[in-house]
């Protein structure tokens, strides 16, 4: 407001002096009109002289001597009139003659005095056209000045864009994507941001990498081969994470966040999103993978899959390495912090707990250069082969199984222990070495156990199928005695670790 | 670093009001010579009017002279045709003069800026 009033009284101070200036442009010109009229009667009169003086020979006149005398003499030659045509030049000529020549000079005045009679009227008419725009910038008198604001084609250009944006899922999809950017922080605004080039092609992209997640989820649950070569896919793009993304950036193609953050809301619409940043993350890295097998160029921060993870523990065997590891990772993680969030470290680099300093040097206190075996598989291989084997040691099973499942599950792990054994544990699941790694353990436990007989199971049942390592038991009972302290040590390392 | 662009911008201030002078000058050169022209044209018009008959006089000084209307006509060419051309030239100097001083006036109002800025800058130290 201030400023139109400034604006105002500049304007009018602008059109105020306008007008003045007309006004001097006005009055010069009537100033000049009045001197060519001046002369214009002048040279009449002469005209009138000049027609009178030939009709007498000579005339009785007072002439002028000076500026203060007269003296009277006569006019003679009065037909004999010279004439100063300009320029110091002068002509001889009669009074007919001259009365030619005014007419001429008579033209001219005119011509002159008509110049000037039009600029007086145009700047007459320039004064009062500044007039009006003083009233108008003034406000005054009955001029309206009419402002149309341009808000409606702005709502209108807001209206075609929410047309365009009116799909059948996108809207929530956006939603849901700008939903978790916020929750992830800074993480995905600077992708987001990039990959916002065309919402068209992000929402085609999107519908893609859905109907991808969705297959993948498939087979996800009915066939562990599924699993194994995501787990693959994410193993490399996690191991590749972590080469590249070790200070917690993140390195995000164009569209990729959005698209990684649209199959994240897919979950959450289809209802099989846990809630937890685990499963954000566990979608993210299914995306990654779909979209590692797509466009090899992508990249994610988030490298766990405990929900493959957890789903190959409970029902397959097959669990590899990678995953366990990412599990353990991700469990530390858990503890530490509470969230999944976050770049996914390798265990090597935390040393938060005394589980990761055993972790770290476990290789070096045992000796061992084999690396660390998958507890849970045996464990999970125990479970399977545990429900066909006998009664005695159906109680060992079971606890064997929620040995298992505590291990498999980072959530109900209590000892870091365990994890440093279930990391430790090898894809290969050689049933050897968890015997010597047990053994390392062996000398701190002491412990008289009832079930030696249960852990040549333990030991022989990964490898095999289930109905074999009930072969293998009666194989290995008369070894078990044998065996017996180191598989009781072994056998008590894992209680503890589990306690 | 202030005093000598306020010494600049008053040298430069000097030049430029010279040049408007100039520039001034020629214009009323110029205007004078257009009134001249008029006047000559009117002369020549009469000139034309008159015929032989009549003895045609040039003031020079106090005296007049006779002249022939024939030759009065021709000086009085001659004379248009001079003050024309003279009218050319003045014109196009009035076009350099110009120029001049419209770079001038950049020059000063660059300096200007230069000297407000320091003026600011000292100021602001101050």
């Amino acid at each position: 407001m201030a400023e139109r009033n400034k604006r105002n009284i500049e304007v009018l101070q602008g059109v105020d002096r306008l007008r003045v200036e007309h006004k001097k442009v006005v009055k010069g010109c009537e100033v000049q009109i009045q001197h060519w009229e001046k002369v214009k009667g002048d040279y009449e009169a002469l005209e009138d002289q000049l027609k009178t003086l030939p009709d007498e020979v000579s005339y009785d006149i007072m002439v002028p001597f000076g500026p203060l005398a007269f003296m009277p003499g006569k006019l003679v030659h009065t037909n004999e009139i010279t004439v100063l045509l300009g320029d110091n030049w002068f002509a001889k000529c009669s009074a007919k003659q001259a009365q030619k020549l005014l007419e001429h000079r008579k033209k001219y005045v005119r011509s002159a005095l008509d110049d000037l009679h039009k600029t007086t009227k145009n700047f007459e008419a320039r004064v009062g056209f500044t007039e009006d725009l003083e009233k108008l910038s003034g406000a005054k008198g009955d001029y309206v000045d009419i402002r149309e604001e341009v808000r409606s084609i702005e709502e209108f250009v807001s209206k075609g864009k929410q047309r365009v944006a009116l799909k059948p899922h996108s809207k929530p999809k956006m939603e849901a994507i700008v939903k978790m950017e916020e929750e992830e922080g800074g993480e995905g605004d600077g992708g987001s941001r990039r990959g916002v080039l065309s919402e068209e092609e992000l929402w085609a992209r999107l519908d893609e990498l859905e109907a991808k997640e969705k297959l993948e989820e498939e087979h996800d649950r009915h066939f562990g081969s599924a699993d194994t070569n995501g787990n693959k896919d994410t193993t490399s793009s996690s191991s590749e994470e972590e080469k590249e993304g070790d200070g917690g950036g993140h390195h995000r193609v164009n569209g990729h966040d959005e698209r990684s953050e649209g199959k994240m809301t897919v979950p959450h619409n289809s209802g099989q999103v846990n809630g937890t940043t685990r499963d954000r993350e566990e979608e993210e890295d299914k995306g990654e993978e779909e979209e590692g097998n797509g466009l090899p160029t992508i990249y994610f921060s988030h490298t766990v899959e405990p929900k493959k993870v957890r789903i190959n523990t409970g029902k397959n065997t097959m669990l590899k390495f990678s995953e366990l590891k990412e599990q353990k990772q991700q469990a530390k993680r858990k503890k530490k912090n509470g969230t999944s969030n976050g770049h996914s470290h390798h265990g090597l680099h935390n040393i938060t707990t005394p589980t990761d300093i055993y972790k770290l040097f476990v290789d070096v206190k045992n000796g061992e250069p084999i690396p660390r075996k998958s507890i849970l598989k045996s464990r999970s291989r125990e479970n399977s082969g545990c429900s066909d084997t006998s009664e005695s040691s159906a109680a060992d099973f079971e606890e064997r199984r929620t040995f298992g499942r505590t291990l498999s599950h980072d959530e109900n792990t209590c000892s870091d222990t365990s994890d440093g054994i279930t990391e430790e544990d090898s894809p290969t699941g050689n049933p050897l070495h968890p015997i010597r790694r047990f053994e390392a353990f062996s000398c701190t436990v002491v412990e008289k156990e009832p079930i030696p007989s249960s852990i040549p199971h333990l030991t022989i049942a990964p490898p095999a199928l289930p109905t074999i390592p009930e072969r293998k038991l009666e194989e290995v009972a008369p070894e078990a005695p044998r065996e017996a302290p180191k598989r009781v040590s072994k056998f008590k390392a894992a209680r503890l670790q589990q306690k | 670093m202030a005093e000598a662009i306020q010494k600049k911008l008053q040298s430069e201030l000097e030049k430029y009001q010279q040049m408007q002078k100039d520039v001034s000058k020629s214009m009323s050169a110029r205007q004078k010579l257009e009134a001249q022209v008029t006047e000559n044209n009117i002369v020549k018009e009469e000139l034309d009017l008159l015929d032989t008959q009549n003895t045609v006089y040039k003031l020079i000084g106090p005296v007049l002279v006779k002249q022939d209307l024939e030759e009065a006509k021709a000086t009085v060419a001659k004379r248009l045709e001079y003050i024309n051309g003279e009218i050319q030239r003045y014109e196009t100097l009035l076009k350099d003069m110009e120029k001049k001083s419209d770079q001038h006036r950049e020059v000063l109002s660059s300096l200007q800026q230069e000297y407000q800025r320091a003026q600011g800058l000292a100021v602001g130290k101050v």
